[in-house]
């Protein structure tokens, strides 16, 4: 049986979510679970921890953790390695998780995959199922020996048993960071709030140029009373403002009606759209993964269908 | 100031993909390849530091004859010099191959700054570039979306989540992975592609390295490639464009939001 650590991950002064979804992923495996917690300040979040599943919790406490760097995480959770032998060791795929995980990977010569929402244990080794090529196929990886992982965020559900574990402090002396952490600020905010709109209709690279959004997507906009969103590729190319990036890295919506418009629905966007009450897409790829989360789908030519859906639009409110 | 930019030719993003017969990668002989896109941004940051003052760009790719056009561009858009590195044993690999691999061949020179992109398109690992710094015993920052010469070091600023960006101070040399959309990435000019074609580009092989197959050897291959079973998925409109749009039109109005 695969013994696992998680490595839990501290933000604004309290566990992930994330942090129990690996515990949830790591009992899965059926063997020993123990864990890794480590910051300023953070006994207390390793005891609730050990309470919820964690198993052993290790604790690493110091003035040098207070800030997340890669050198320091990499040489604690190093030693913590060191000292428990896992099979496999479990971060979250998180900006954190995916800046320390090659480097740990490195660091101990080890298997390491990333981003992945199943696992199963195989021979010396795991079998790891995740996305690529930006969400078009799926791929089960075959990992051999010792092999560290990040999970998805959300590709499991957080561990609600309450199991009685342990916590052990870890040591860990002569932490030095050689990057200096300086501030975490918000970038700027702009006027263009997608979060309270009741409709959002979003546009990706199927809309093919920058005028399109206004000739082609705008008239779609007005005739529902929606706000305009806008995918990752759209906005990297200067076609919008940030400020209508949807995404993990822009904003995360709910809104009552969700319409993506030529977007292929890399996981990036999917996490800033899912949890919208209804979705509908229009894109000419029937493989598109946008259609895997959306209620509706339309397979067509958005230059054709979109005008045809205004005009239907118009008719109906007569 | 000499500056390393790791680059790596993916499938055009407009390229039609399918999996290949044996079921572990794409079928790749007849399709467009093109600089991976987080790897240009990288490019154009390099050469934004060389526009700006005195840098020497060098960039180098692991990958097959092919890979020699996405070299030519970058030397077409600004780069100085090239190397490629191939061997059959890159067919199937992984990121810690990958790493190690430029790694060696950041050793042959002494670099100031290495910049790549965060994650390729095709395996989206964001593996590789944590690596060669760990191989390179450089400092590093991923998701890197500004970033700011200053006296012996950068500034630069990491995406966190929801908005959120960390601003960190990196001495030279480090390592920095950047995020797509940080900047204008340029065109090669009709100019720069004809210089381009007297640029060097030195092709190593593992030997040339000092590193051979067994170096190389993957801990992670690809066991099976498929499209996602599909789920649920969406309820499909059929029809014309006119029938499609009056479908959608009625469950809007079912939803109550029209």
């Amino acid at each position: 049986m695969a013994k696992v650590l998680i490595v839990g991950e501290i933000q604004g002064g309290a566990l992930r979510e994330a942090s129990l979804e690996l515990v949830a992923v790591a009992r899965g495996l059926g063997g020993d679970v123990v864990s890794l917690v480590l910051g300023k300040g953070v006994q207390g979040i390793a005891e609730d921890l050990s309470k919820k599943g964690g198993g052993k919790v290790l604790v690493a406490e110091g003035d040098a953790l207070e800030a997340y760097s890669a050198d320091t995480h990499t040489a604690v959770i190093q030693q913590a390695v060191e000292a428990e032998q896992p099979d496999l060791i479990l971060l979250s795929n998180t900006p954190n998780g995916w800046d320390v995980a090659g480097k740990l990977a490195a660091v101990l010569d080890v298997a390491a995959v990333t981003d992945v929402f199943r696992i199963e244990a195989d021979g010396d080794g795991f079998l790891l199922t995740r996305r690529m090529f930006n969400g078009k196929f799926d791929a089960q990886l075959r990992a051999s020996g010792r092999t560290l992982a990040t999970v998805q965020p959300g590709a499991a559900t957080a561990y609600e048993g309450s199991d009685a574990g342990s916590v052990e402090a870890l040591t860990v002396s002569g932490l030095s960071s050689r990057s200096t952490f300086v501030e975490v600020r918000k970038a700027a905010a702009g006027g263009h709030d997608l979060t309270k709109a009741d409709i959002v209709v979003s546009g990706g690279r199927g809309l093919q140029k920058p005028e399109k959004f206004d000739e082609v997507l705008e008239p779609l906009c007005a005739a529902l009373g929606a706000q305009m969103g806008a995918s990752r590729p759209v906005v990297d190319a200067g076609w919008k403002p940030h400020e209508y990036q949807v995404g993990s890295s822009g904003q995360v919506i709910a809104p009552k009606l969700y319409v993506a418009v030529g977007i292929s629905g890399a996981i990036q966007h999917l996490v800033g759209m899912k949890g919208s009450n209804f979705i509908i897409a229009i894109n000419k790829d029937p493989d598109a993964p946008i259609f895997e989360v959306a209620d509706l789908g339309v397979v067509g030519d958005l230059f054709e269908v979109v005008p045809a859906l205004v005009e239907a639009l118009k008719q109906a409110k007569g | 100031m000499k500056i390393l930019v790791c680059l790596k030719q993916v499938p055009h993003q407009d390229a039609r993909l399918e999996v290949a017969p044996g079921g572990t990668w794409i079928q790749d002989s007849n399709i467009k390849f093109d600089i991976n896109d987080y790897d240009k941004y990288a490019l154009e940051l390099a050469l934004r530091i060389k526009d700006a003052g005195e840098a020497e760009v060098v960039v180098a790719s692991i990958g097959p004859d092919r890979a020699t056009q996405a070299l030519r561009t970058a030397l077409g858009m600004g780069a100085d010099r090239a190397v490629q590195v191939w061997d059959d044993a890159f067919a199937a690999t992984d990121s810690l191959a990958i790493a190690k691999t430029l790694a060696a061949v950041a050793k042959e020179e002494s670099f100031d700054l290495v910049v790549m992109g965060l994650m390729s398109d095709d395996a989206n690992n964001s593996l590789t570039a944590p690596m060669l710094a760990q191989f390179l015993d450089l400092p590093h920052v991923t998701s890197v979306v500004k970033a700011e010469l200053q006296d012996g070091k950068v500034e630069v600023e990491r995406e966190l989540e929801g908005g959120s960006l960390e601003v960190r101070s990196v001495p030279l040399p480090a390592l920095l992975a950047v995020q797509t959309g940080i900047n204008d990435v340029r065109y090669a000019s009709l100019k720069g592609i004809m210089a381009a074609k007297k640029k060097p580009l030195a092709k190593k092989s593992l030997s040339d390295l000092g590193l051979d197959a067994g170096a190389v050897a993957p801990k992670v291959s690809i066991a099976k490639l498929y499209v996602p079973p599909k789920g649920e998925g969406a309820e499909l409109v059929e029809g014309s464009p006119a029938e499609q749009a009056s479908k959608v039109v009625a469950k809007i109005k079912e939803l109550g939001l029209l």
